[in-house]
Order: C-alpha cells, then sequence, then structure tokens
C-alpha cells in the first residue's frame, strides 16, 4: 500500500516528543537487562564525578579505578592474592556448608538438639564478629587455621539457622500424606522435608557465602595482611587509592558472581519450575 | 546531558560544602586539635608532657587518639583534625595532598634479632626467612636496606604486624628471625638472657614520626605552631640532659594515670636507653632529616623518584622550625 503524498503541510515529525522514552521503555521491557546495566552505568558515572570533584584527595575516579584494576590482572598480582584469599574461605564454606546443613536438619528435626545448639548460634549471629575476630588469633595464632575459623564463624550461624527454621517448617500437610502412604520416617525425611526445605536451606547457603566473604576479608585486614586484605592495607599505606580501590572493588565483584553462579545452580538443578522459559 | 551532568557534579560540590560547614562549626575556634595514629603509651608520654609546656604558653591543644596512622593522616586532610603524628610521605607525593611536615619527633628504631641458636651475623641470614611489620613498612625497609649492604639474599619475607606480635613468636620459636623495637629488645633480653643475638644495624636514620599539618593551618596559625615546636624541641633536650624528668612530668601533668604498675617501671630505663643512644631529634630534623628520608623511603616504595631530585619544599614546612632553632639555638 501506498502512503498518500502531503503536499504543503507541515512535515510529520519523524520522532514524536514522547517517542524517545517510549521506545526506550519498550527496549527495556524487553529485555530487562537494559534496566541492570543503566542502573551500573548511572552508578560508574556518580563515581566518575565524585572522583573529580574531588570528595576527597583519597577518592579516586572510576576510570583511574578500572585502570588499576586492569594493571593488576595484567601484572598477576591480583591472580597471587585470590590465590591466598580463597583458601582460607573455600576451606571455611566447605566445612560450614556440610556441617552447618546437617546441623541445621538435625535441630530441625530433634527438639534436644535444638535445645542444645540454638541458642549458641542465635548468640554467634547477633555477635559482633569484627570485635571477636582479633580474639582468634591469642588461641589460634595468625595462621590459615585462624583466617578459616574466621570465615566459619560468619558463614556457619546463618547457614544452621536457615537450615533448621527450613526443616521446622516444612508443610505439614505433605508431612502427613507420606505418613498416610505408609512412608518410613528416613523416606519422610529424605523424599519430603529435605526437598520441601531446601529453597530456604540454599538462601542460607547464599548468605553464608556471603558472610564467609566478609569473613575472609576482615580476617585479613585484622589478622594478619595476606591476599586481598593485604593488597588494600598496601596500597592505601603508600597512598596508592587507585589500587586499593579496585581491589575492594574486585572481592565485591567475585563474591557477587559467586553468589549468582550458586544462585543459577539451584534453579537449574533443584527448582526446576522456576527457570524462566 | 551536560547541563545535568553539571548539576550533578553542583549537587557533590553543595554536599561537600555542606559537610565542609558542619566540620568547621564543630571545631573550636582557636583549640588545635592534633590526632595520634595509636593510642598513648610510654612511649608517647614525653611527646604529651610537651604539649602539656605548649599549653602553659597558651595554646589550646585537644588530643584524640586514632586507629592508624593512616587514619590520622585523612583525619588531617579532610579538615578533622589539625596536626598529624606520623609520616605521611606517599600521601603527599601521590596524590599532592596541601599537608606539610613541620617537625620530626622520632626515627626509626628498630632492631634486628635473631634465634643465637641458629645465627650469629648477617650473613648466616643469607637464604632464610625473616619475618617483618607489613608490606611497605619501614620494618621491610630496613631489612632490605640490610639484604643490599651484607650482599645477602633473604629466602622469603613474612609479615607479622606488631613489634610484641613478633616478639613473642621468636620468644615461642615460631619465628628465627626478625625486628623488633626497643621494648621488644628489652623483653627478649629479660625473659631469656644470652638466647637472642641483636645484630648491628648502622645508617639508618629515617623519620619515625613527625608532625604534619595542612599548609593552610601552618599559616594561619604560625604563632601556635612556633610555640608548640619551641616546647617539643626544649622537651627533647631536657629528656636528652635528664631522662628522669619523664616520671616528674607524668606525675606534675597527670599524664596516662591508669598506667600499670608494670609498664610505669619501663618509663625510666625505656627513656634512659634513648637519651644514651641520642635517639631524640634535638634539631626538629628539618632539611637534614628530609634528605635523609628520600633516600629510605624510595627504598621502602613510600615515595617514587630519584632521592636527589625530591625537593624538601614539597614535604616540610620548616618556618616554624628555623624560628625555634634561631630562639632556642642548634645543639
Amino acid at each position: 500500500m501506498i502512503a498518500p503524498s502531503r503536499v504543503g503541510g507541515p512535515a510529520p515529525a519523524v520522532h514524536p516528543p514522547e517517542g524517545l522514552g517510549a521506545s526506550l521503555g519498550r527496549l527495556a521491557s524487553r529485555h530487562p537487562v537494559v534496566w541492570r546495566l543503566s542502573s551500573l552505568v548511572l552508578f560508574f558515572l556518580a563515581w566518575e564525578i565524585a572522583g573529580r570533584v574531588p570528595i576527597s584527595y583519597a577518592f579516586p575516579t572510576f576510570s583511574a579505578t578500572l585502570v588499576a584494576l586492569v594493571s593488576m590482572m595484567a601484572d598477576g598480582s591480583l591472580f597471587v592474592a585470590y590465590g591466598s584469599t580463597l583458601q582460607p574461605l573455600v576451606i571455611g564454606i566447605a566445612i560450614s556448608g556440610v556441617v552447618g546443613v546437617v546441623l541445621g536438619i538435625v535441630m530441625g528435626l530433634s527438639r534436644m538438639a535444638e535445645w542444645l545448639a540454638a541458642p549458641l548460634f542465635v548468640v554467634l549471629q547477633a555477635a559482633p564478629m569484627a570485635a571477636l575476630i582479633p580474639l582468634i588469633t591469642f588461641v589460634y595464632g595468625i595462621g590459615l587455621l585462624a583466617k578459616t575459623l574466621a570465615v566459619i564463624m560468619l558463614a556457619l550461624p546463618v547457614i544452621v539457622l536457615n537450615g533448621y527454621k527450613a526443616v521446622r517448617n516444612a508443610n505439614p500437610s505433605l508431612v502427613a500424606m507420606c505418613r498416610s502412604f505408609q512412608g518410613t520416617k528416613l523416606q519422610q525425611i529424605a523424599k519430603i522435608i529435605v526437598p520441601d526445605a531446601s529453597p530456604v536451606i540454599f538462601a542460607g547457603l547464599r548468605l553464608g557465602l556471603a558472610a564467609g566473604f566478609i569473613g575472609v576479608i576482615l580476617a585479613e585486614l585484622l589478622i594478619t595482611p595476606t591476599g586481598i586484605g593485604d593488597l588494600i592495607t598496601y596500597h592505601r599505606s603508600v597512598a596508592n587509592y587507585a589500587e586499593m580501590y579496585a581491589a575492594v572493588v574486585s572481592i565485591i565483584l567475585v563474591s557477587t558472581l559467586t553468589l549468582a553462579a550458586l544462585e543459577s545452580f539451584e534453579t537449574r538443578l533443584l527448582r526446576p519450575e522456576k527457570r524462566r522459559g | 546531558m551536560c547541563k545535568s551532568v553539571s548539576g550533578v557534579k553542583a549537587g557533590f560540590m553543595a554536599l561537600a560544602l555542606g559537610a565542609g560547614l558542619l566540620m568547621s562549626s564543630a571545631a573550636d575556634a582557636g583549640k588545635v586539635r592534633v590526632a595520634f595514629g595509636d593510642i598513648a603509651s610510654v612511649e608517647s608520654l614525653h611527646l604529651l608532657a610537651a604539649f602539656e609546656r605548649a599549653k602553659e604558653q597558651g595554646v589550646d591543644i585537644e588530643v584524640t587518639y586514632l586507629k592508624s596512622e593512616d587514619i590520622a593522616a585523612q583525619a588531617v586532610v579532610g579538615g578533622q583534625a589539625d596536626i598529624g603524628v606520623g609520616g605521611p610521605y606517599a600521601l603527599m607525593q601521590k596524590v599532592k595532598a596541601p599537608i606539610r611536615m613541620f617537625l620530626q619527633l622520632s626515627t626509626l628504631r628498630f632492631y634486628p634479632a635473631v634465634n643465637g641458636q641458629f645465627y650469629k651475623t648477617w650473613k648466616d641470614l643469607n637464604g632464610q626467612e625473616i619475618a617483618v611489620h607489613s608490606r611497605g613498612s619501614g620494618t621491610e625497609a630496613i631489612m632490605k636496606l640490610m639484604e643490599d649492604r651484607q650482599g645477602i639474599k633473604f629466602s622469603k619475607i613474612s609479615y607479622i604486624p606488631g613489634s610484641e606480635v613478633r616478639t613473642g613468636a621468636l620468644l615461642q620459636g615460631n619465628v628465627k628471625a626478625t625486628i623488633v623495637d626497643s621494648s621488644g629488645r628489652r623483653l627478649l633480653e629479660t625473659q631469656a638472657p644470652g638466647k637472642f643475638v641483636i645484630l648491628p644495624l648502622d645508617g639508618v636514620n629515617a623519620t619515625d614520626e613527625a608532625l604534619f599539618a595542612n599548609q593552610a593551618f601552618l599559616d594561619k596559625n604560625a604563632a601556635d605552631v612556633d610555640k608548640i615546636v619551641e616546647a617539643i624541641v626544649q622537651t627533647w633536650r631536657d629528656v636528652t640532659a635528664n631522662p628522669g624528668v619523664v616520671t616528674e612530668w607524668r606525675a606534675k601533668y597527670k599524664l596516662m594515670p591508669d598506667l600499670p604498675a608494670g609498664q610505669v617501671a619501663e618509663i625510666l630505663p625505656y627513656f634512659q636507653e634513648l637519651a644514651q643512644g641520642n635517639a631524640f631529634p634535638l634539631n626538629g630534623g628539618g632539611a637534614v632529616a628530609a634528605k635523609d628520608d628520600f633516600a629510605f623511603y624510595t627504598l621502602s616504595g613510600q615515595l617514587t623518584g630519584e632521592p636527589a631530585n625530591l625537593k624538601v619544599a614539597d614535604f616540610w614546612d620548616t618556618r616554624s622550625l628555623d624560628r625555634a632553632l634561631a630562639k632556642l639555638g642548634t645543639k
């Protein structure tokens, strides 16, 4: 079909005034990642401006931090640092994950175990860990053991308490169904309670992992400077603020990516119904 | 877009300005706020006494204790403190912070200590592991300097923050070679006489702590700064002549009244040792100290560039010190 030609009248606007906003909105609703990216871009822009004002002599711009991050990756110092930071983190998270989930399930199933252990973990979760971590050194020295313990102290309580609450609040009608189908106690736990509790247990694991990252950085800043903690303290002491911020940003990135990976692992393997079509 | 960026920028400026105003209104007019980078200890008694003597000359001084030297330096740069204690060379060179040092308080006094069962001399440390305070610290620079001078190479440098922690590790046998401060050295000598060897350390003469302030503060408050500098230089000379006077000042000015008896007993030996070793900078450092520092801190990584090309005026403001020395004479 051919559009009727207009002669003499005002030329039609190629983009109506509200067109840009509307088309952006359409783009964003079709690709939600656009919103997320634009939020990041806005944040980095604000950072760049704040660094250029500058709000402090010790506050680098976003671009300087990015350059420092790339140069620390290029000279390998960042990877060497992660080599030593990840040791206590991985050991601590592995121990907290296994012990925490098992202990949480046991506490959820048995009142006796709950009375014995729950108060301890509630207190541990409420305790100001930054004040307690230096005390670890009095007993366990300054090595890998002390740092692993710091990770466990932060990660374990949240994993245990989530597991315990998840099991305790397992859907009673599902449990009753299992009983009416003459399921054994073991089947009731393995096939009904734990699968039903798994989303909250996984939420606990994610929170525990995030707490573990906090624990390992606290340990590296408060016990002995190694890995990322060393990069942060060293670059601060010689006033390389861009490098210092780059180290901080890198740990936030690694922590965020690890958490996202854990979440997608959970969605893919355990909760297929949550997967987006 | 440009307009909105400048709007945001203006917003930030307004915020920063508002914060600045809040801070300046919080600060009492005429009060000199001094920020220490550490808690007060026996080792800072003479400085506290010197501040009391400056107060007698009419300077209103308020001392606060912060977690580390970095934070004290940031407090001065940010305007929450007027004078800081430390050695912020990196801050001045790398981010061009408008602060200047104006009086040297102490030089690095450290003692390389080794377990006598294993090592006797510097040469024995070739290929061995040593422990120092932290990466980029003065203790590391001292050990690296000695590595060069002695023609040896350590197999590994490990980092254990805190001289008292390294002293304990040496006593327990966890490390065999490290570097400790003077109280650590005395502890080694009293706990295990003869077991540890203190290796000789010559020609290391770098600033450990100095007073620094914003250039604007130094320009505006020259009279107060002069009185503080005079009081400290005079105090350092008095302590060198008679170390026992520190105990008298502690009683007179009621300094650190809660000090435990064990530490009170340490006051006299500590100051006697420093006085005998002529450790107090009797002329306040100045340009001579700056030159020594350039050589040492370029080695440690705090400063970059050739020591000969660094300018004293970029790091020090010696006007108050020069006036004080003209009045008190040099030693």
